[in-house]
């Protein structure tokens, strides 16, 4: 290898352009968020202008266009920046722990895990409600990622990337059959779950926001804190621990924080199909591969992602809701079937 | 793939073998004979088990008589169709593509087809059910097709690439249909346990929707059997032998392809059976299609009419889709199979 020698000034005015272009990435994706986010408010039977808008968000009057704004508006807009943003982060965060870029949780059947649960148990006993849904959602998930990195250790060596990949997908599949044949034995009203198990913020209250903020606040500083151990675990095991790192706890941490973050958003916003697969790979590739950007940067790129799916759901059929996740689908299939094609994935 | 592919068996053990397929087969058939009349009775209409087999012959109260012929019969009926045509289906599949990983289930095939029907549907909500089968060839031969192209690379494809592209596109499907079936929520349940495959809406009529297709794929397919086995020595070795190579595969492929859609304009998408039994059978009589092939046709069907029975019976009067059972029984076999290094 040809080393090539930096002048320390040059070597410096490198890292300060990475970081500028980081900054100005980061910039862009929140601007792309805060324009969907308005755009979110605005739109519906009713059009409310910019001002109202504002005068909605920050005083409770008793105009119809405010309290449109303040009870149903703003809690869809909220709910889908914080569950596409937790989504997205939990997705980092699980890729960088199985060193895997399909090994996002829903594709490795934790977010299904989650869901199934949910569905399940609510199914079976209706009272179910608030918090209990957030729990049964963290219990799920965290079953399916006992189940996933069980799996895992199969084999000689480790299933190969795109065999966890497989692995998880026709989980998700059993998981799923499963849930549809309860639904049909014990509801009458299937049609509502169906509706949820797509994913979206339609029918989003504040009440949902204030029960999963905690949970998503958490995981998401468990996720910042994680930052740099996952950036030293990016250098292999091996190297990790010569380091200096605990790499069992980081990956115990690890899992914990995507259980948190994706069972909350799950718990709320329903499973959200490919959000977490798409978003941090997209992300990757605009800022690179340092955590301390990459995290941010999902949790703004995932939110904008989910605002803009569903102002989209909203213009498909203007008279029937339709959940954002059908418009996220398509469009995580396209990126997973990019991802799978590449060479050095298949084993 | 590596040259111990177990799709290629030696000779030698073929002919060792050469008696246990004819004792298989027979008594794989008793079996499915058996099972069909024990399961006769089950359902939301319970008829215990002499009267069941006495109705279908005509002897019996009028009740019996008529829930027996016109609910029960056809759908033993159908699964024994069904059954076979998907495991037919998947073992051709693999053959053909000497993967073991591939099924009309995995490489797309069957969301397609369910797609087709369902924009067919959807365009002629009336459209004569005989042109269901039409629809689900278009949508099946579509998907497996857009599959190949994706998974293509380098002059080949490789077994888990294939499953991989193969899945991304059923979800693809799978989110189209949803959102169909949302914006059109009138009768989503209904669909629900269609997709989910399930014979609860079959009728006699359906029986004889379905039954000139795979009357004449089933035979077709047969006839290719041996041509599968030179085949599976390798392409090189095919051609030596005057195969003509990409002819015969771009065929079978094709034959299976509308054999398994075939199957879902009736019986929505049934997953795992393409894919398992004819594993199962390769386990049972060895890899001599002319064997295979009937041997994971009656495996299929013992799995369906089972699938079906635990089905109808589970929670009467519920119908539970026996899609939905063969999937719990085949996801945990499909894991298995990628954990295994193949």
């Amino acid at each position: 290898m040809t080393t090539v020698q930096l002048p320390g000034a040059s070597a410096a005015s490198a890292a300060l352009a990475r970081r500028l272009r980081a900054v100005a990435t980061l910039g862009g994706l929140v601007a792309l968020a805060a324009g969907g986010f308005v755009w979110s408010v605005s739109i519906g039977p009713e059009h409310i202008g910019l001002w109202t808008i504002v005068k909605g968000t920050f005083a409770q009057g008793h105009d119809t266009k405010q309290l449109i704004v303040h009870l149903i508006r703003l809690p869809r807009a909220l709910l889908a920046v914080l569950a596409g943003g937790t989504l997205a982060v939990s997705g980092a965060v699980m890729q960088s722990l199985t060193r895997n870029p399909l090994g996002a949780p829903d594709v490795l059947g934790v977010t299904s895990g989650a869901a199934v649960t949910v569905a399940i148990a609510s199914t079976i006993v209706p009272s179910l409600g608030g918090i209990s849904t957030i729990f049964l959602s963290f219990a799920g998930a965290s079953v399916a990622s006992a189940l996933v990195f069980g799996i895992a250790r199969f084999g000689r060596g480790g299933l190969s990337p795109v065999r966890l990949a497989l692995a998880g997908v026709t989980i998700s599949l059993l998981l799923y059959a499963l849930m549809q044949g309860i639904l049909i034995a014990f509801t009458q009203n299937a049609e509502l779950f169906f509706f949820w198990l797509v994913g979206g913020v339609t029918y989003a209250q504040w009440h949902d926001i204030h029960l999963a903020f905690p949970w998503m606040a958490a995981g998401l500083a468990l996720a910042m804190l994680l930052a740099r151990r996952l950036n030293v675990l990016a250098l292999g095991d091996d190297v990790a621990r010569g380091l200096g790192q605990n790499v069992s706890r980081t990956r115990l941490l690890s899992v914990v924080c995507v259980v948190l973050l994706a069972g909350a958003a799950v718990g709320v916003a329903g499973p959200v199909a490919f959000l977490a697969l798409v978003v941090p790979n997209i992300v990757r590739r605009l800022v690179g591969h340092n955590h301390f950007v990459v995290l941010p940067a999902c949790m703004v790129a995932g939110a904008a992602l989910l605002l803009y799916a569903d102002v989209a759901s909203r213009y498909l059929n203007p008279h029937v809701e339709t959940p954002a996740g059908v418009v996220v689908a398509p469009i995580g299939a396209t990126v997973f079937v990019y991802l799978a094609r590449r060479e050095k994935l298949a084993g | 793939m590596s040259a111990a592919t177990p799709l290629a068996a030696p000779g030698v053990a073929v002919r060792v073998r050469a008696r246990r397929p004819a004792v298989v087969i027979g008594s794989l058939g008793g079996l499915c004979i058996l099972t069909a009349f024990a399961t006769l009775g089950v359902g939301a209409v319970r008829v215990l088990e002499p009267h069941a087999v006495e109705a279908l012959f005509g002897h019996g109260t009028a009740d019996q008589i008529r829930t027996i012929r016109t609910y029960e019969l056809p759908r033993v009926l159908v699964a024994f169709l069904v059954g076979s045509a998907l495991a037919v289906s998947g073992g051709v599949i693999q053959g053909v593509t000497r993967n073991p990983l591939a099924a009309p289930d995995v490489i797309g095939v069957v969301k397609g087809a369910a797609l087709g029907t369902v924009f067919l549907l959807l365009a002629y909500p009336f459209a004569a059910v005989s042109y269901l089968p039409v629809a689900a060839f278009a949508g099946g031969v579509g998907a497996m097709v857009i599959v190949y192209l994706v998974a293509y690379r380098h002059g080949g494809t490789t077994p888990v690439r294939l499953a991989l592209v193969g899945i991304a596109v059923s979800a693809f499907c799978e989110s189209i249909i949803r959102y169909v079936m949302i914006d059109q929520a009138k009768g989503i349940g209904h669909a629900l346990v269609w997709l989910t495959g399930s014979l609860a809406a079959v009728d006699m009529r359906s029986f004889y929707e379905i039954l000139p297709w795979i009357g004449v794929l089933l035979p077709l397919l047969a006839y290719y059997a041996h041509r599968l086995d030179v085949l599976g020595l390798g392409d090189d070795m095919a051609r030596g032998l005057g195969l003509p190579v990409e002819r015969t595969r771009r065929t079978a492929l094709l034959l299976a392809v509308l054999l398994a859609s075939a199957c879902v304009a009736v019986a929505g998408s049934i997953l795992f059976i393409g894919l398992i039994a004819p594993h199962m059978a390769r386990r049972l009589v060895g890899s001599r299609h002319a064997v295979l092939l009937p041997t994971a046709a009656l495996l299929g069907t013992l799995m369906l009419l089972v699938a079906d029975a635990i089905g109808r019976g589970a929670d009467p009067p519920i119908e539970l889709p026996a899609g939905m059972v063969t999937a719990v029984i085949g996801a945990p076999y499909f894991v298995y199979l990628l954990t295994r290094s193949l």
